[in-house]
């Protein structure tokens, strides 16, 4: 976000406080960054919380459906997405925070698109997410 | 005095932080250990005046200024807060309906509005704003989760400052069913007319199984 240098009353000093989500954070594991290259195979793009569903190889042959969270929707049109960003068939790289219970499920840190250009979950990094 | 239009709050800005040793009631202490277990508030429950004011770093707001009445939307909170300015006072206490936001009356005190709110239902989330199922962690998230009660009175001076950049709001909270003392924070929005508050149902594609949330334990009370 554009700070102004010029006003004084607000000092732009990083004060460490968890970002404040509609549910806690705390089922991944945010100590734990994973990279996972697939095609996408659908866009939730919804509220609560847009969910991309991404069809990883598994290295046998197949393949596995990861399911990543992402924010909610109007955070991710502030921070340069659309809803036509991704689609079926685009592929991705993904880093993500792996769920803890070892699902493929994760919570979105950055996605790389085809075009190269690298896009965010729409809000603060998710280890910052800690208290919602 | 405007202070309509749309505002952003940003975790890097200088508000006050929210009380860490706060001086409980023994009942205030009891809940703030129940609000940091996973049976808490229900998460799409609007987050009543204090955690809406507080800001997350995530969503703007909107305030719509009438001539007898500010609106102010949150884009993740579904109920907006009513701020009376018509001269009305509060209900009296046995005649007002509790609700999430509280009942808000506002007068202005030079270019200051002077918010008042009670009428709350003490059924939200934390004031500090956590969220259903936030549980303490070491080294991590170790901050006091501050309840609500329906005792809750919120006073507020809300007024631009930084040349019409920024909303500062200085809230004051007395709640003696929870504090034994009143406390109160500074909070701080930056004006953002270059974007718009968008639609959030928090309703609408909750995949609790895959965010590996709890899905027995985070019911309203």
């Amino acid at each position: 976000m554009k700070l102004l240098p010029s006003v004084g009353l607000i000092a732009v000093v990083f004060v460490a406080q968890p970002a404040l989500a509609h549910h806690s954070f705390a089922n991944f594991d945010l100590s734990r960054d994973i990279t996972l290259a697939g095609t996408i195979k659908e866009v939730q793009f919804t509220n609560p919380h847009v969910w991309l569903q991404v069809m990883v190889p598994d290295g046998k042959g197949g393949q596995t459906e990861w399911s990543i969270e992402a924010g909610a929707p109007g955070m991710l049109l502030r921070t340069g997405w659309k809803p036509n960003t991704l689609k079926s068939g685009d592929a991705i790289t993904v880093v993500t925070h792996p769920a803890k219970n070892g699902d493929a499920n994760g919570s979105l840190i950055r996605v790389i698109l085809p075009d190269g250009r690298t896009l965010g979950p729409g809000g603060p990094p998710a280890a910052l997410k800690s208290g919602g | 005095m405007g202070l309509g239009g749309v505002a952003d709050a940003d975790p890097r800005f200088r508000n006050t932080p929210y009380p860490l040793d706060p001086d409980f009631t023994e009942w205030g202490a009891a809940e703030s250990r129940r609000l940091a277990s996973t049976n808490t508030p229900g998460e799409c429950n609007p987050w009543g005046p204090v955690a809406f004011m507080g800001g997350s770093g995530l969503f703007p707001i909107q305030i719509l200024q009438g001539p007898n009445v500010i609106v102010i939307h949150y884009e993740a909170i579904t109920q907006p807060r009513r701020i009376y300015m018509d001269g009305r006072r509060h209900p009296p206490a046995d005649e007002l309906l509790p609700t999430f936001n509280g009942h808000s009356i506002g007068r202005w005190d030079g270019d200051t509005l002077v918010v008042d709110t009670v009428g709350t239902n003490g059924r939200t989330r934390p004031l500090n704003g956590y969220v259903s199922g936030s549980v303490l962690s070491s080294g991590v998230d170790t901050a006091p989760r501050l309840p609500g009660s329906e005792q809750l009175h919120v006073s507020e001076r809300i007024r631009l400052v930084g040349g019409g950049q920024y909303l500062e709001d200085t809230i004051n909270v007395e709640d003696p069913k929870t504090y034994r003392k009143p406390w109160s924070v500074k909070r701080y929005w930056q004006r953002r007319p270059d974007i718009d508050v968008q639609e959030y149902a928090c309703e609408d594609n909750r995949r609790r199984d895959a965010e590996g949330q709890d899905t027995t334990g985070t019911q309203p009370r």
